[in-house]
């Protein structure tokens, strides 16, 4: 399954790339993500729960990032389990363009699920999905285009479940995390295909 | 009234006597059965179409609430189990027997299609038992798959199974392919066309269940099971799985929610649940749900073929060349070999007089559930191909569909076709005519141009079908490969008070044997349908059997039951002589009553029954006391039914929606013994056939292997308002080898109807070929693709 | 898992047992109950085999949970006949071979009942797009479809 979409941002692409690295923001942006653990400089793991149609799981993912060039594009490759719900694994490029004050946002990806997934989700869920999809976008860009710190738009905050220790050497946490909104939302949009 | 005056015998539209049970929520389904201390077992099985088991980590599960125990392919390869198997061996072209790899009831290190078994869960609730399996730990391992029954053989595409290269099961052929050549030669006009005979589910609405119990005092087990042959699930469990020997394994198939050959096959779960009971000592049950319905069953058809046609220059049949590449799925199944080869490659020359076909079947293993006998099995596959190529020869020759079909019927009988079979009788004229008549086809050609008034196009497509049921001859299918014998037996119980037990080795799962063979023996032995009992589906009670698929029921099983029940007549003359001081010879018996040839003497077959349970009066020693009679019938040849269906359309051209405006059936069963069972037969084979041409197709993702037809909601099952009301009558000639003179009816509908659908939506769109499903989608795309300019390609 | 008390009436008489809080209708009535004519033919609630009547409604009870039943008065196939007498509808469906294997009919009879209510003198378009939420794969419906014109005529009468 191959999908691409993009995406106007009416802030700069600095801050969208920031923002696109902000756990706090993406966690509020990604529709049902619980949490974002950090198992080593390459990989990390996620929990969403996922919703859509008659499937509803917990989904396990594992996400790795690769040819990172900020504030421009990255590669994200990732999988996830939901149990009996089946699974997915795909990979996305996003990048960035600038454009007058403008961000765009392209993402182009390759996935596939299997499992009860592919069994029941084929076709029942696709508005449910472009649903998902619109929610996380205009929550992001809402995230991410005031000039207010993730602190002052989320206090009181929420019990951290991100693991913030920043890495000493190696890529940044925040830019895993955004890989992560990436990936589940390659999930989210494959069990909606 | 019938022929001999009984209102309730031969011919009688008789209303059902199983009737009652089901209408009041009474009947006994195996998912009703529950026994006392019972667990239940959930399948973990493989998300993946083809991946090597690296691992499986049960100890998660193992810990959860209510789990007895998880076992997987290890523990049935420690317990020494043997696996499934396919009971045809077809034998390729160059002598070779088929590539039959094991079929392991658990896997062991590898997994072959989605769905496949990997492990079970046994708990003491079935959610418990859902919870666990979903804590069973798989390491998998994916490799390649390939689902492309047309790539399947293909150099570079995976191999399903290391060991089968080119995932080649066998290369078949029949016929006379020197002779076909030649006629090819000879040719005014040659016909080709390629076409695909698409993938279907067969859906019966009971999901299988299986309950295995095992009695530890006697050593043993029960199988209560969805199956139509419960004697074959015993043979195969027995002597092939080795769960335990015939006579300690009882396999009960209780009321069976519809089957349509899904459930003749023998499947792993029901051998797990069977198994697991001694390991947990516990009752097993296990109901499939409908997700694990779409894959696990076997499904059906899935061919891909090039046909050509030899025509001279009048429109007769010169030669046909066949070539078939059919899907095996990933391990062979029950009866999946025979299906694509002495199914429907001995059906291909039809009505018709063609001398000379040639046909070669190439079977692949793919990474998909397994595919066998599903209603028709490979006489659907024969009979849409050819009647398909015989629609594209009559427009390519610009000659009636109907008149040349006539030109080409077979009219002497019996005949020897060039595929191995002899028809024993037949009219095909009788049926065409019938059918033509009750379709008005000679006003169609009004009814189209009111139609196209309108903006509508309106086209009309025959098929005139043959097939072969009755299954079978041993000796026969023998020869050809089976590995069992194609026999059914009956027995007739006598009571001392005059009623009637009668034991079949049929089984009935919605086609009314309780009522059909009771009117039988009502017929035959004169005793009213309230004394007549029907006993099937239990090998403690029945003696022996072989089930209940390819339309046999009525021509082996009936005439089993006939056989008995001369038997019965034969005992009675000679008890009856014995108390009239006769000779045998001068006792005749007539509707339930024994007489002395030209006297008033006579006694009832109660009375006989009476008499020989209480043998005060009776010849000892001629005679054994008792009125209880057995016999296995074997039949000579297959039965023909034979029938002309035809199927008018009306697309609407800026929808593509199809609606069947009329579709007529004329049948030739032979003798009917029900015909308002018989016509409730062809309404769902039609119903059937109808769903393959219109609605329904198998698909599996091309680069995945995942099913992503899954559910009811993305695999279309014809609803009542996706069809019309049926014009059904009957032709008659009876079958001249059984005692009945019946020849079937339970899948003709299913064989008879896609190719009349198809040549139907053709004809009026006005284009040569389409393949199945005809989906509103797939007829506007193929309405635009006529009116496009040829320049815009 | 924690359980729950439910309360209802099921074909006049009332009940009252204890089930897990995810339990669906059909469960409650098929494993609870034990009244095994209300069948389960899919998992996605389009095949209508397990249809019953609640408050005199039609419900695909594989759709409901048990607990949301809670109160509400229950009738399933077993309790549709009268007196040893079957109903009309289900009198109906014999005279005219409605069915066959019987699977799928104790969700048809349930869901002509509640057509009939609906519409009293249904023609055949009617009760074939009425009847869109039951699938049978023996009869082809044809004879369904009568049975449930000649049932509704015996039920007004």
């Amino acid at each position: 399954m191959d999908m691409s979409g993009e995406y106007r941002i009416p802030a700069p692409r600095e801050r969208v790339w920031a923002a696109l690295n902000d756990p706090e923001i993406l966690r509020q942006a990604i529709p049902g993500c619980e949490s974002v653990t950090k198992t080593s400089d390459t990989d990390m793991e996620a929990a969403v729960t996922a919703a859509v149609g008659p499937v509803k799981a917990r989904f396990k993912g594992k996400v790795t990032l690769s040819d990172i060039n900020p504030p421009e594009s990255y590669t994200i490759t990732g999988e996830g389990t939901g149990g009996a719900a089946g699974f997915a694994k795909g990979s996305a490029q996003v990048s960035l363009r600038e454009d007058g004050a403008d961000t765009v946002m392209t993402y182009v990806v390759k996935a596939n699920v299997g499992g009860k997934l592919a069994q029941i989700g084929s076709r029942l869920i696709d508005g449910t999905a472009k649903k998902m999809a619109d929610e996380f976008f205009t929550r992001f860009v809402a995230l991410s285009s005031v000039e207010t710190t993730t602190e002052a738009a989320t206090a009181p905050a929420p019990t951290p479940a991100v693991a913030l220790a920043e890495p000493s050497r190696g890529i940044p946490t925040a830019v895993w995390i955004s890989g992560l909104v990436v990936a589940v939302l390659a999930v989210l949009y494959l069990m909606n295909r | 009234m019938t022929a001999t005056g009984n209102a309730e015998g031969f011919g009688a539209s008789v209303k059902r006597k199983e009737d009652q049970r089901f209408l009041t929520g009474k009947g006994n389904y195996t998912d009703d059965i529950n026994r006392r201390g019972q667990s239940y077992a959930h399948f973990v099985r493989s998300p993946h179409a083809h991946a090597r088991i690296r691992g499986i980590d049960a100890s998660a599960a193992l810990a959860m609430p209510g789990v007895l125990t998880v076992l997987t392919g290890q523990d049935v390869a420690a317990d020494k189990l043997g696996g499934l198997i396919c009971g045809w061996t077809i034998h390729s072209k160059d002598g070779s027997p088929m590539k039959a790899p094991a079929h392991p009831i658990l896997a062991l290190d590898e997994v072959r299609f989605v769905g496949d078994h990997v492990a079970v869960v046994i708990a003491e609730t079935a959610s418990q038992a859902k919870d666990a399996a979903e804590a069973v730990a798989v390491d998998y391992d994916v490799l390649p798959a390939v689902v492309s029954t047309a790539d399947a053989a293909k150099p570079g595409s995976p191999l399903v199974h290391a060991d089968v290269p080119s995932n080649l099961c066998y290369q078949w052929e029949l016929g006379d392919k020197a002779a076909t050549e030649a006629a090819f030669k000879n040719a005014a006009h040659i016909v080709s066309l390629d076409l695909v005979n698409n993938r279907l589910i067969p859906n019966p609405m009971e999901p299988r269940a299986a309950v295995g119990d095992y009695d530890s005092g006697t050593g043993t087990f029960t199988l209560f099971t969805t199956s139509q042959n419960p004697h074959l699930a015993r043979l195969v469990l027995s002597a092939f799985v080795g769960i335990a020997p015939e006579h300690k394994l009882r396999v009960v198939a209780p009321d069976v929610g519809g089957g349509f050959g899904s459930k003749i096959f023998i499947y792993s779960e029901e051998a797990v649940c069977v198994w697991a009971a001694k390991k947990v000592d516990r009752p097993v049950k296990w109901t499939s749900d409908r997700s694990e319905a779409f894959l696990s069953d076997a499904h059906g058809r899935d061919h891909v073929s090039h046909a050509e046609l030899a025509v001279d220059a009048e429109g007769r049949f010169l030669g046909l060349h066949v070539r078939t590449t059919a899907a095996m799925g990933a391990y062979l199944h029950t009866f999946s070999a025979a299906v694509p080869t002495y199914l429907y490659g001995t059906l291909l020359a039809g009505q018709y007089t063609t001398p000379a076909i040639y046909v070669e079947v190439d079977a692949v293993f793919t990474n998909t559930a397994p595919v066998d006998a599903y209603r028709g099995a490979g006489r659907p596959e024969a009979t849409y191909l050819l009647e398909r190529i015989v629609e594209c020869a009559a427009r390519d020759l610009g000659k009636d569909p109907a008149e040349l079909r006539r030109l080409n019927f077979i009219r002497k009988f019996p005949y020897a076709t060039p595929v191995a079979l002899e028809y024993d009788v037949g009219d095909f004229d009788a049926s065409m005519d019938r059918a033509l008549e009750l379709a008005e086809y000679s006003t169609f050609p009004a009814r189209k141009a009111e139609a196209a008034r309108r903006g509508k196009l309106r086209g009309i497509g025959f098929s005139a079908y043959i097939e072969a049921c009755g299954l079978a001859p041993s000796r026969v299918a023998g020869a050809l490969g089976a590995g069992v014998g194609l026999f059914e037996s009956a027995q007739v119980r006598f009571n001392p008070t005059g009623n009637v037990q009668v034991f079949t080795g049929c089984h009935s799962h919605g086609q009314g044997h309780e009522t059909t063979y009771a009117q039988l023996v009502s017929e035959h032995l004169g005793v009213s349908l309230d004394n007549i009992e029907i006993i099937h589906g239990d090998t403690a009670q029945v003696q022996y059997g072989l089930g209940t698929y390819g339309s046999r029921s009525g021509s082996v099983g009936g005439s089993a039951i006939i056989k008995a029940a001369d038997k019965i007549i034969a005992k009675g003359r000679k008890i009856v002589a014995y108390r009239m001081e006769a000779s045998v010879d001068d006792i005749e018996f007539k509707a339930g009553v024994f007489k002395v040839a030209g006297t008033d003497k006579q006694m009832t077959i109660a009375e006989v029954a009476f008499n020989a349970y209480v043998p005060h009066n009776y010849p000892l020693e001629e005679l054994e006391p008792g009125l209880d009679e057995n016999a296995f019938y074997d039949p000579q040849n297959f039965t023909f039914p034979s029938g002309t269906h035809i199927c008018e359309v009306e697309i609407d051209p800026e929808t593509g929606v199809t609606q069947i405006v009329k579709f007529t059936a004329v049948d030739d069963f032979g003798r009917i013994i029900n015909p308002m069972i018989v016509h409730g037969q062809v309404h769902g084979g039609i119903a059937q056939g109808i769903g393959q041409a219109m609605l329904e197709g198998c698909h599996y993702d091309e680069e995945t292997g995942q099913l992503i037809t899954g559910s009811f909601m993305d695999y279309c099952m014809p609803r009542a308002d996706d069809l019309p009301n049926f014009t059904i009558d009957a032709t008659e000639t009876a079958c001249t080898h059984n005692p009945i003179g019946v020849k079937g009816c339970g899948e003709a509908g299913a064989i008879g109807s896609p190719p009349a659908v198809i040549n139907a939506v053709t004809d009026a769109i006005g284009i040569r070929h389409m393949d199945m499903p005809a989906t509103p989608e797939r007829v506007w795309r193929a309405i635009q693709s006529t009116r496009l300019p040829r320049a815009a390609e | 898992m924690s359980s729950i008390t439910i309360s209802m009436s099921v074909n006049g008489k009332a009940v009252t047992a204890a089930a897990e809080p995810r339990t669906l209708l059909v469960e409650f009535l098929r494993e609870t109950l034990k009244l095994t004519g209300t069948h389960v033919g899919c998992d996605t609630s389009q095949c209508g085999a397990c249809v019953v009547h609640v408050d005199g409604k039609s419900v695909k009870s594989c759709t409901m949970l048990a607990a949301t039943a809670e109160g509400a008065a229950i009738t399933t196939i077993e309790g549709l006949a009268k007196d040893g007498e079957l109903h009309p509808m289900q009198a109906a469906f014999r005279e005219h071979h409605g069915l066959q294997c019987g699977f799928c009919t104790p969700g048809m009879v349930m869901s002509a009942v509640d057509l009939v209510s609906r519409h009293p003198n249904p023609d055949e378009h009617t009760v074939r797009e009425q009847l869109e939420g039951n699938i049978c794969r023996c009869t082809g419906y044809h004879n369904i479809v009568k049975a449930v014109i000649a049932g509704a005529a015996a039920m007004r009468s």
